[in-house]
């Protein structure tokens, strides 16, 4: 995995940005609506001990001296009566001294809040119950309607550990329903990201296409985002492919330019070489010319046919994306044999050629390569060619594998490396550049090929050719 | 047996001109695609010599045109380019047979001769009538063996009526293969060429078919 992948990984960073956020969001919902919650509870708790603090004040005595009395008994809530129940009342005198409280508070009393309370001001507060739990405790100050210079405080403590349980029981039940959510929240996060990057495997595919020689362009269609994209590689490869093009043209024009004057002055040597006196003292001279001015066109015809071929084949090298299906070209090939060779009666045994095996390079390359195999073994078989196209089993470098044999009179050993040589020609009387061979074994070189000659059990040359083949 | 030469360039096609000439042809020349086009469409040529390479309309174009419009001469394309691609494209468009520029005068010749032979369904070079035999590839007649010398109107016609035995050939159309365009005809010339031929050959070889022409009667 290369360094650079994790961050740029879409999927990941959408999946992280989003499950992130999601979390983020989730949490503070929980806190909220559990807040909230607490809230609404506290002040239902703080109204139900407003209303105990109010029947208790409604019960409170004053005695002739002004101090406060109250019976226990006359109050309806068990919970007065039943110790540490959670619900308490208490009496101070102004001064903060405990004058009366209820029994549920048993042996302990309330807390004192260090402050004043102006009259008839309620006071809320917090507080330790006897046995440590936390309290809300409501406080109000009362008068005896003879003595009003006497303040009493009636505190009303209730135990909040009931809102507590309540609140983190509900705290609980929406962890677990936020949970439930984010996993959906997530889950639909995936599915999202996935179906929004779908696209791009697509294209990615489309992609794999392309440099397996499927296609030439990226097709299908791509959301607009990554059409620009996608239109200005297709540029790119559209151009790569008219730059090659171009080159052909121009390659093509160049042999078109040079080798017509070529051929006018080899038909004009030919002539001045028929003229010439066949025997005498002038014989020898007039022929001097038209020899050199032959021999010369045919030795610049070779050097363009071999530059020309180079050029066509390294510019062509190198193109992502090539596959063209060895059946194919062989079928156009086998018809331009069986015309040109039609008064030869010539036996043309073409074994099946799988539609599979393709040769991962050029289509003119792979032509000029059987092309001239073929009609070197056509212009010299006496009455059999034959072909025969294998892949070999290579997982890391699959290949395929050329072979053409003819039953003609063969390459001895000793020639066959002439016969690959640049310009080597083994036989001067039957027409040809004499460039047939080089050219093939040069181009297969240059796409990692090899072509090998020996020879074959019908008696003439067995060509095979090695190329590289696409799977 | 009339050819024709489309070359746009005149060395060339003057070159091209000259040795088929000298082999016993008769030749015309166009300069251009349209011209050879049109002349192949009017003219029955025996074969015809294309190039590639042609301006007004390429050879490629005027070979598809002519064989839609049931052109069937031989063709044989002159191409410079030198690739498969342009011989496979050149002979799916109805070429017989192609040649690569520079080429030899003999190789262009041969291909010529093999091209007419095969156009007519005869497979070898030396083309046989009764005791007369015709080597296409050096122009020599023999009967029973020994050379017979002929001048080159009589060979052609002899030649023309050797590569289609048994078959009724006009007076007209004699004239129209043994001449080429610009030649002033006479088609009586026929009758003398005829005549003298048949004083060199066996009797009834050469038979009259009246109002119809000649037939060269090869016994089978």
């Amino acid at each position: 995995m290369s360094p650079g992948r994790r961050v740029t990984s879409l999927r990941l960073r959408l999946l992280a940005l989003t499950g992130l956020g999601v979390a983020l969001a989730l949490l503070m919902a929980g806190m909220v609506i559990s807040g909230l919650f607490r809230d609404a509870l506290l002040r239902q708790f703080q109204s139900g001990l407003e209303q105990q603090l109010d029947q208790l004040i409604a019960r409170v005595n004053f005695d002739a001296q002004g101090r406060p009395q109250l019976d226990d008994q006359s109050l309806s809530d068990p919970r007065w009566q039943k110790p540490y129940s959670g619900l308490y009342w208490q009496i101070n005198s102004a001064d903060q001294v405990v004058v009366l409280r209820s029994r549920s508070l048993w042996d302990a009393s309330l807390a004192n809040a260090p402050d004043l309370l102006s009259d008839g001001a309620l006071h809320v507060h917090g507080g330790v119950g006897p046995r440590g739990t936390s309290l809300l405790v409501l406080e109000r100050v009362v008068r005896p309607e003879e003595m009003p210079d006497l303040r009493w405080r009636l505190l009303v403590a209730g135990d909040t550990q009931a809102v507590d349980d309540a609140v983190t029981r509900i705290r609980g039940m929406l962890m677990l329903a936020l949970g439930v959510l984010l996993v959906l929240l997530l889950l639909a996060g995936w599915a999202q990201v996935a179906l929004g990057l779908a696209p791009l495997r697509a294209l990615q595919q489309a992609l794999t296409d392309v440099r397996q020689g499927r296609e030439r362009q990226i097709r299908g269609p791509v959301p607009q985002e990554v059409q620009p994209l996608v239109d200005g590689f297709n540029a790119v490869l559209a151009r790569n492919a008219e730059v090659i093009e171009r080159a052909r043209q121009q390659a093509g024009n160049l042999a078109h330019a040079v080798k017509t004057p070529l051929a006018v002055l080899a038909q004009a040597a030919q002539a001045a070489q028929r003229r010439a006196p066949s025997s005498g003292p002038e014989a020898t001279a007039d022929r001097v010319l038209p020899d050199l001015v032959i021999e010369q066109v045919a030795l610049a015809r070779r050097q363009v046919d071999w530059h020309l071929a180079r050029a066509r084949a390294a510019g062509a090298h190198g193109v992502a994306g090539q596959r063209v299906g060895v059946a194919l070209v062989l079928r156009d090939l086998l018809r331009v044999m069986d015309k040109v060779h039609a008064g030869r009666a010539l036996e043309l045994r073409c074994h099946p050629v799988g539609g599979d095996i393709a040769f991962a390079g050029e289509a003119q390359d792979l032509q000029e390569m059987l092309g001239n195999l073929l009609d070197n073994a056509c212009k010299w078989a006496r009455a059999v060619v034959e072909i025969d196209v294998v892949l070999l089993a290579d997982a890391a470098a699959p290949s395929l594998e050329v072979t053409i044999q003819d039953d003609g009179p063969g390459i001895p050993p000793e020639q066959r490396m002439e016969a690959l040589a640049r310009g080597g020609r083994v036989d001067e009387s039957v027409p040809g550049s004499g460039l047939g061979l080089a050219i093939v074994d040069d181009l297969a070189r240059l796409y990692g090929g090899a072509l090998d000659l020996d020879t074959s059990p019908l008696g003439g040359l067995r060509a095979r050719i090695r190329l590289p083949a696409m799977i | 047996m009339r050819i024709l030469v489309v070359e746009d360039e005149p060395h060339l096609a003057a070159q091209l001109r000259q040795a088929l000439t000298d082999a016993g042809y008769a030749v015309d020349h166009a300069g251009n695609g349209r011209e050879g086009w049109q002349m192949g469409g009017v003219q029955a040529y025996d074969a015809v010599v294309l190039d590639l390479g042609l301006p007004e309309l390429d050879g490629l174009s005027v070979l598809r045109r002519w064989r839609a419009e049931g052109v069937h001469a031989p063709v044989l394309i002159l191409t410079a380019r030198d690739q498969w691609h342009e011989k496979v494209a050149g002979i799916d468009a109805g070429a017989d047979d192609y040649l690569t520029k520079p080429f030899h005068t003999e190789e262009l010749l041969a291909r010529v001769r093999a091209l007419i032979r095969r156009a007519q369904g005869l497979a070898s070079p030396v083309l046989h009538g009764g005791p007369v035999a015709l080597d296409t590839r050096s122009g020599r007649v023999t009967l029973d063996g020994h050379a017979l010398v002929l001048t080159s109107h009589e060979y052609k016609v002899l030649a023309y009526l050797m590569h289609r035995p048994n078959a009724v050939v006009s007076r007209s159309e004699l004239n129209e293969h043994i001449y080429a365009q610009d030649f002033d005809r006479d088609s009586n010339t026929i009758e003398v060429f005829v005549a003298r031929l048949r004083k060199k050959l066996p009797a009834g070889l050469i038979e009259t078919v009246r109002g119809l022409g000649y037939r060269l009667v090869a016994p089978p």
